[in-house]
C-alpha cells in the first residue's frame, strides 16, 4: 500500500503540486512522472507544496535534482514551499537550501514567479 | 528516560521490494520510541535505516522480492541503540562513497548518492563488515546514542 498521493493544480502560468503522505524510494517515481509530464507539456514554472507531506527520504529529494537544471535552462524554476520541520531537516542536511528556492508559504513562491 | 529493559534483541525480515520501506521504518520507529528517543531522534534513525535499505533493495538486490535481508535492533548499555542491516548481496562499503557535490549533481541530473551522506550525518557511528565467507552476511552497523 502506497501512503503517498499528489494533486496537481494550474495557477495562472504555474503548475502547483500538492504532496501528501510519505515520499520514499517506493513512492518517488510517482512524483517524478508527474513532474516529467508537466515539463513535457511545456510548463517550466513549478511549485511543490509540502504542507501535507509527513516524510521524505533522499529518493524524494532526488526527483528535484533530476529536473532543476532543465527547468531553469528554460527560464523556469521548481520552487519548494510549506515544509514541515521534519521534512525541511532532510533538505537542510544535504544543503538543498543553497540550490533551491524554499519558501514558507505557497503565495510567496507564486509571487516570485509573478515578479 | 530509557526503557531499554523492555526489549533485548528484535529482528525484522524484509524482502527486496521498496514497498517494504514503510514497514521497516515503522519497526525501527517503534523500537526507538520504546527505547526513549525523542521524536527528532526517532525520525533520524528511521531515515538512516530507510536510506540504507533503499540502497540495498535497489542497487544490491535489484528489486528482487524473493531475496531477504534482516534488520536487527538491540540496545547497547542502555545508552545507545544499535541497528544492524544484514544482507547477502555483493559487498559494498557505503563509507567509501564521497560526500555529494550538490551543484555538480544537479548539472548531471543525478538523483542518487545522497543516502549514504544522510546516514553518516544523522547517526553517531556507522561501520561496515563485508561477509568473509560464503555462509556469512554483509553487515552495516548503525549506532545512535540516546543523548
Amino acid at each position: 500500500m502506497s501512503k503517498f498521493s499528489l494533486e496537481q493544480k494550474t495557477n495562472g502560468s504555474t503548475e502547483v503540486f500538492y504532496l501528501k503522505g510519505f515520499l520514499d524510494a517506493h513512492t518517488a517515481p510517482e512524483l517524478e512522472s508527474a513532474i516529467a509530464g508537466a515539463i513535457a507539456a511545456g510548463n517550466h514554472r513549478l511549485v511543490v507544496n509540502f504542507n501535507d507531506l509527513e516524510y521524505i527520504s533522499s529518493a524524494g529529494l532526488g526527483v528535484f535534482m533530476v529536473f532543476i537544471e532543465e527547468v531553469r535552462a528554460s527560464g523556469g524554476d521548481i520552487k519548494l514551499t510549506a515544509m514541515k520541520q521534519k521534512v525541511y531537516t532532510v533538505f537542510d542536511l544535504l544543503g538543498f537550501p543553497m540550490l533551491f528556492d524554499i519558501t514558507d508559504k505557497e503565495e510567496e513562491a507564486l509571487a516570485k514567479f509573478a515578479a | 528516560m530509557s526503557n531499554a529493559s523492555t526489549f533485548i534483541h528484535e529482528r525484522l525480515t524484509a524482502s527486496g521490494d521498496t514497498t517494504e520501506l514503510e514497514r521497516i521504518r515503522q519497526f525501527v520507529q517503534d523500537k526507538a520510541r520504546e527505547f526513549g528517543f525523542s521524536e527528532q531522534g526517532i525520525h533520524k534513525i528511521a531515515l538512516a535505516v530507510d536510506e540504507a535499505c533503499s540502497n540495498l533493495i535497489r542497487h544490491s538486490y535489484h528489486l528482487d522480492d524473493t531475496r531477504e535481508f534482516f534488520i536487527d535492533i538491540h540496545p547497547q548499555d542502555d545508552e545507545a541503540l544499535v541497528i544492524e542491516i544484514l544482507d547477502n548481496g555483493t559487498a559494498f562499503d557505503p563509507l567509501t562513497v564521497p560526500a555529494p557535490d550538490l551543484k555538480q549533481y544537479a548539472a548531471q541530473h543525478r538523483k542518487g548518492g545522497f543516502g549514504v551522506h544522510i546516514i553518516r550525518m544523522v547517526m553517531d557511528a556507522v561501520e561496515y563488515f563485508p561477509a568473509e565467507a560464503a555462509q556469512q552476511m554483509n553487515r552495516l552497523k548503525l549506532v545512535k546514542k540516546l543523548s
